[in-house]
């Protein structure tokens, strides 16, 4: 080992130390064989066994496992720098700590399909859990299927017929949304990749700006915050081109028809258990809401109507009692002889005496 | 000389730092209340199926005479108005006289899939309107409207002029096919019949999903890095994780409310190009006669600033104002500069043609 080596290693062993130190104070002990031989041990690891402090299912457990994801990816691309800084790994141009980049988002342990796709990896892991649900049942048969995709499209094309002829067609259908749904997806993971391969193209150039006296970068989080950067400009370009819009309106349409077609499985076989089926349900909701919608119309009809109708009601009364007080001083005759304009309407309650009437002005109100 | 200069030890000492933070955290996270939001002490005073009208209670009574209504938009809840008390445009509104009240669409559920935009604007917002202007004995409110709840404020003012006296528009979607309008692009190609048909209601977690994606490195990565930055500080982490439940605590989207919502809005760009009908009723911006304040953010990633731009010579309104506001679509509610600027720029111009 040259000297050199030999100075970087005990650097890195030296710093590496340090970091393990650190998280030993904590609680969080190195992985196995570290300090003999293993100085590049992944300092996320430590990141795991933080998180496990917490234990699951309590109210914390998410902020947690996010805080970990992320930090996990960000502490593996500091590690990745470190590394970088102490003169391993390249040349200190741009075009090395793009590499150095790259690097450090690929972390041990991933799914391969994932490496230098930091941005696919994100969307993977935003996934919620009805997403993931069926995101999983679809690499499930991207699996199974991928190898004989050919032959399963021959076979889904025959004609069907016999007893069973609706239910294979059905199937037959199904197949082949699956498999479109698989095709589309795979368009829109490469646009996904492209954009990753993009961000980090970004990310050169934006640092190759940065070699100028004064502009230099000199700390992790600036490096990953132009990563961010990077990243959401070539995500936002690919995302508003013409491309992009037809593979993901494609994609989305690819998903629902197969999510309709295993519906229509599903009500198959609901139907034979006499157990309702989404779409009877669907049609009792929608009777419910129209019911729901003319109630209320009616109701406001029969409210205004009846507002009217009050109003009225309290105009005839006030015009009676103003007879009525007309009528005593010129006359000094009982109120009953006074003459009556008009009658309330049969079957409804009979005008209040004028010493207990409310005055007009409120009852306008 | 190369892009970086990263001292080994200076990295070194970050990486402890994070350590410390994440340490502490450890204990922050342990001490935590549950988080809540919605500050301000309300009360229900009308209710609808699952839509409740609320009236706020200020410290000192309103000296405004017309009621002023918020209306918000269907999808997310509409606290981030009231999100903690030294964040809410409700509490802001009500210091400045203002009688604030706030329509909460609740939360739908499969009876309410066939719920239409006709019931949302013609039925739940006109019937919180006339129960407004019949207990308040006004012929005409100030009416309030946000994002999506905006639109249908400017639908409503078009379709009933007579029952809106003042008309102010936040984040307001107009213009839905201005080319930097990513949610936009991405559903023009969209089958919007057969997403309905298929999911019934649109579950909360794929609009939030679809909202993350728009900006997916900033907002589902260096977010939550950033955050061990705070792990240490228990109130920035409460703010921050009291923010975190309002994103995530969506209502699901009644499905045909959804559907005609995407194809005349987004596909169809109706309410900018016209043939927009909210049940039997046309509804035409240049039949908008009341005052119009159009507030919009200058750094909004989900309603663009010239998406809101095109109010100004759509409406039918000769007294037209706007703000340009520098932030973003939620900073516009709840950073510190929306405190100090929005709520007396609302007050002022409302008190102006009270």
């Amino acid at each position: 080992m040259s000297n050199s080596a030999q100075d970087w290693m005990n650097q890195w062993q030296a710093l590496a130390q340090r970091y393990w130190d650190g998280w030993k104070s904590q609680g969080v002990t190195p992985p196995a064989g570290f300090g003999k031989l293993d100085a590049n041990a992944p300092w996320q690891a430590a990141l795991d066994q933080w998180s496990q402090l917490f234990g699951k299912g309590n109210s914390q457990s998410d902020v947690v496992d996010r805080v970990t994801a992320n930090a996990k990816s960000y502490v593996s691309l500091m590690q990745s720098m470190l590394n970088s800084s102490l003169g391993q790994g390249g040349d200190g141009s741009a075009a090395a700590w793009t590499e150095a980049l790259r690097n450090g988002f690929n972390i041990p342990g991933m799914d391969p399909a994932m490496w230098n796709n930091p941005l696919g990896t994100n969307f993977r892991d935003m996934a919620g859990q009805g997403a993931k649900g069926f995101e999983q049942l679809m690499a499930e048969f991207s699996r199974g299927v991928g190898p004989f995709k050919q032959e399963m499209l021959s076979g889904l094309g025959m004609p069907a017929f016999g007893l069973a002829r609706e239910h294979q067609e059905r199937w037959q259908a199904l197949g082949t949304a699956l498999v479109e749904y698989q095709e589309q997806t795979n368009r829109y993971n490469t646009l996904i990749l492209k954009s990753s391969q993009q961000g980090f193209e970004r990310f050169q150039s934006k640092l190759a700006e940065r070699e100028e006296p004064g502009r230099q970068l000199d700390s992790v989080r600036a490096v990953y915050d132009l990563w961010i950067d990077s990243a959401e400009e070539a995500y936002g370009e690919i995302a508003l081109s013409d491309e992009f819009r037809k593979v993901y309106g494609a994609m989305v349409n690819a998903q629902m028809r197969v999510r309709s077609l295993m519906q229509l499985e599903v009500e198959q076989q609901t139907r034979q258990l006499g157990i309702p089926t989404r779409t009877e349900l669907k049609g009792v909701e929608k009777s419910v809401q129209e019911l729901r919608r003319n109630l209320k119309n009616t109701q406001e009809a029969g409210s205004i109507d009846l507002a009217g109708e009050i109003a009225a009601l309290r105009a005839e009364v006030a015009a009676l009692k103003q007879q009525l007080a007309d009528a005593r001083p010129a006359a000094g005759k009982p109120a009953e002889s006074a003459p009556v304009a008009s009658k309330p309407a049969a079957g409804k309650p009979a005008a209040a005496d004028a010493g207990t009437a409310a005055p007009t002005k409120k009852t306008k109100r | 000389m190369g892009p970086i200069r990263i001292e080994p030890q200076k990295a070194l000492d970050d990486a402890l730092k994070l350590q410390q933070k994440l340490s502490a955290g450890a204990q922050t996270l342990r001490s935590l209340d549950p988080v809540t939001f919605g500050v301000t002490p309300k009360e229900a005073v009308y209710k609808d199926d699952k839509v409740t009208l609320y009236r706020f209670k200020g410290e000192r009574a309103p000296t405004q005479k017309t009621p002023l209504l918020i209306c918000y938009a269907l999808v997310n809840t509409p606290y981030m108005v009231d999100l903690q008390d030294d964040r809410s445009l409700v509490k802001n509104l009500l210091a400045q006289g203002q009688d604030v009240y706030l329509i909460d669409w609740g939360y739908p559920d499969g009876s309410d899939k066939y719920l239409t935009l006709d019931d949302y604007i013609n039925g739940y917002l006109r019937r919180c309107v006339d129960f407004l202007r019949k207990s308040h004995g006004v012929d005409a409110i100030n009416l309030l409207g946000i994002c999506q709840g905006g639109a249908f404020s400017l639908c409503f003012s078009s379709i009933y002029p007579d029952k809106v006296k003042n008309l102010v528009t936040m984040v307001t979607p107009v213009d839905f096919h201005t080319p930097d309008n990513m949610l936009s692009h991405w559903v023009q190609d969209l089958d919007v019949d057969l997403f309905v048909d298929t999911l019934g209601n649109i579950p909360a977690d794929l609009m939030n999903y679809c909202y993350l994606t728009l900006k997916p490195m900033r907002l589902n990565q260096q977010k939550y890095v950033g955050l061990v930055d705070i792990l240490d500080n228990k109130t920035e982490l409460e703010n921050f994780l009291r923010m975190e439940k309002w994103i995530f605590d969506s209502p699901d989207q009644a499905g045909e409310a959804f559907r005609q919502f995407i194809k005349d809005f987004y596909q169809g760009n109706k309410l900018l190009k016209g043939g927009l009908s909210i049940g039997d009723k046309r509804v035409d911006l240049k039949n908008i006669s009341a005052p119009v304040l159009n507030i919009f953010a200058e750094q909004d990633h989900l309603v663009p600033p010239a998406a809101s731009r095109a109010l100004k010579d759509a409406v039918g309104s000769s007294d037209y104002s706007q703000i340009a506001f520098k932030g973003g679509h939620i900073g516009i509610y709840v950073s510190g500069r929306a405190q100090r600027e929005v709520p007396p720029a609302i007050h002022e111009w409302l008190a102006k043609r009270s």
